[in-house]
C-alpha cells in the first residue's frame, strides 16, 4: 500500500515536473521567432506546444539513458526518485522566479543523483553514464550549437548578403516557421523523454516493470501531454532574457540559431544524450550574434546565464539530498513524501502568488 | 578508462550530423532566398531565361531543405 502511494506521488510529481519543464523552456523554443517578428507570441506558443506533443512520440533513446544509465536502478527506491524530482522542481521554480534560464534536464538529473547519493552513497551513481552521456554532451552541445549557428550565419551572409533586405528578411521569417517548428519537435522529443525515463525508473524500482523494460505507452502519452500543456502555459519572464537580452537578432540569425539548436538536439537525441534545450538554443543565439559582431552579444547577461547553468546540477542535487533527508525523518513509509508534497505545493502557490502580485508578465519585444 | 566513459563514436557522429544538418540546411535555404530575390530582379529586367534558371536553382535548394528535414525525422523515428 505504502509503495503504491509513493509510486502515485512519483508519477504525479514527474508529470508536474514535465509541466514545469515545458513552462520553463517555452522561452527557449519560441523566443527567437517572437523577437524577430516571425510569429505572434500566441501563435508561436500554440505551434510549439503542438509540436512538443508530437515530438515526445518519436524516440525513446533518451528515456532509456535516464532510466538505466545514470543511477543504478537496483538500489533506487521510489522515494529516492521522488526526492530527486522535488529537488529539480524547486530549482526550476527558483530560476523561473528570478527570470534566469537554467536547465530543467540537468536539474532533474542533479536532483536524482543528489537524493541517490544521500540515500545509498556514491555507489548508486553510474559514473560512466553520468559523465559520458550527460556531463560531456552537456559541455559539447552548447559549444557545438554556437559553432553551427556561427558558421551557418556566416555562410548565409555570403549567399544573400548583397540581395534586397526586404525579400531576405521576409524569406527567413517564413523559414523560421520551419526552424522554430523543428526546434519545438526536438524539445518535445528530448525533454519529454526525461520524464518518461524517470517514471520508468520509478516503475522499475517499485518492481512494476522489469529492469530492461521500455516506457509503457501510458507513460509516453502522459509525458507528451504534460510537456505540451506546460509549453502552452508559457514562460513570459524568461522569453525576455533569451530572446532580446542576449543579442538583438534579425530573422537570418533567428533561423540559423533555431536550425543549429534543432540539429544538435535531434542528433543528440538519436544517440540517447539527455540535453538541455536551454543550453543549446542559447549557444545557437550567441553563435549567430558573435559571427556578425562580437560586441552584439551582451556577454554580461550571457555570463549570468552561464553561472545559472553551472549552479544547476549541484543546487538541484543539494535540494534532492535535503528532500530525501526530510522524507526519512518520517520513516520509510508514505508519510514523508506526502508531507513533502504538501510543503512543495505550498511553496509553488506562494511563488506564483508573489509573482502575480509583482505585476504583469514581461512581454517580449520585437527587434 | 576515459575512452570507455566517453562515448567517442556516438559523440563524433552527433557532431558531424549537427554540423552537416545545421549548416547545410541554412545554406540551402539561403540559396532558396537568393533564387527568389534574383528571380524578382531578373524578371523586372526582362531576362526570362536567367530568371527561370535562378528560379530552378532556388526551388531545388528549397526541395533540398524539405528533403533534409524529412530525412532527419525519419532517421529519428527508426531507432
Amino acid at each position: 500500500m505504502n509503495s503504491d502511494v509513493i509510486l502515485f506521488l512519483v508519477v504525479a510529481t514527474a508529470l508536474a515536473f514535465d509541466f514545469t519543464n515545458g513552462f520553463h523552456d517555452t522561452a527557449n523554443v519560441v523566443a527567437t521567432s517572437i523577437s524577430t517578428g516571425a510569429a505572434r507570441p500566441q501563435v508561436a506558443i500554440g505551434f510549439a506546444s503542438l509540436l512538443n506533443f508530437v515530438g515526445a512520440f518519436i524516440s525513446i533513446s533518451v528515456a532509456a539513458t535516464v532510466a538505466k544509465d545514470v543511477v543504478n536502478a537496483e538500489v533506487i527506491t521510489p522515494t529516492i526518485v521522488f526526492a530527486g524530482l522535488i529537488g529539480a522542481i524547486a530549482w526550476n521554480l527558483v530560476t523561473w522566479y528570478f527570470g534566469l534560464p537554467s536547465s530543467s534536464s540537468h536539474a532533474l538529473i542533479g536532483g536524482v543523483v543528489g537524493s541517490a547519493v544521500a540515500a545509498v552513497g556514491f555507489d548508486a551513481v553510474l559514473a560512466e553514464g553520468l559523465v559520458g552521456k550527460v556531463l560531456i554532451p552537456a559541455v559539447v552541445a552548447p559549444i557545438l550549437a554556437f559553432l553551427v549557428a556561427g558558421f551557418a550565419i556566416g555562410l548565409s551572409d555570403r549567399v544573400v548578403g548583397k540581395q534586397r533586405p526586404g525579400i531576405v528578411s521576409r524569406g527567413y521569417r517564413y523559414g523560421q516557421i520551419v526552424s522554430g517548428g523543428l526546434l519545438a519537435l526536438a524539445h518535445g522529443t528530448n525533454d519529454a523523454q526525461k520524464t518518461m525515463g524517470i517514471i520508468t525508473l520509478a516503475l522499475i524500482a517499485n518492481g512494476t516493470l522489469g529492469a530492461e523494460a521500455d516506457p509503457p505507452f501510458w507513460v509516453i502519452a502522459s509525458s507528451a501531454t504534460a510537456i505540451a500543456a506546460g509549453t502552452y502555459s508559457g514562460g513570459w519572464r524568461i522569453i525576455k532574457t533569451t530572446g532580446t537580452r542576449i543579442i538583438k537578432m534579425d530573422a537570418a540569425q533567428g533561423f540559423s540559431a533555431q536550425g543549429a539548436g534543432a540539429a544538435v538536439i535531434l542528433a543528440s537525441t538519436h544517440f540517447g544524450f539527455p540535453l538541455s534545450t536551454t543550453h543549446v538554443i542559447n549557444g545557437g543565439v550567441m553563435g549567430s550574434g558573435a559571427a556578425k559582431r562580437l560586441s552584439a552579444v551582451r556577454w554580461g547577461v550571457a555570463g549570468n546565464i552561464m553561472v545559472a547553468w553551472l549552479l544547476t546540477l549541484p543546487a538541484a542535487a543539494a535540494i534532492g539530498a535535503l528532500t530525501y533527508g526530510v522524507t526519512r525523518i518520517f520513516g520509510t513509509g508514505a508519510l514523508g513524501p506526502i508531507l513533502v508534497t504538501l510543503m512543495a505545493l505550498s511553496l509553488v502557490v506562494t511563488a506564483f502568488a508573489r509573482r502575480a502580485r509583482g505585476g504583469a508578465p514581461v512581454e517580449a519585444t520585437g527587434t | 578508462m576515459i575512452a570507455t566513459i566517453v562515448h567517442t563514436n556516438e559523440l563524433l557522429q552527433t557532431i558531424a550530423a549537427s554540423l552537416i544538418a545545421g549548416i547545410g540546411v541554412t545554406f540551402l535555404f539561403s540559396v532558396g532566398i537568393w533564387g527568389a530575390s534574383q528571380f524578382t530582379e531578373l524578371s523586372r529586367n526582362e531576362r526570362p531565361l536567367a530568371a527561370t534558371a535562378v528560379a530552378i536553382i532556388g526551388t531545388v535548394a528549397l526541395l533540398g531543405v524539405a528533403a533534409s528535414v524529412i530525412t532527419g525525422i525519419v532517421v529519428m523515428t527508426h531507432k
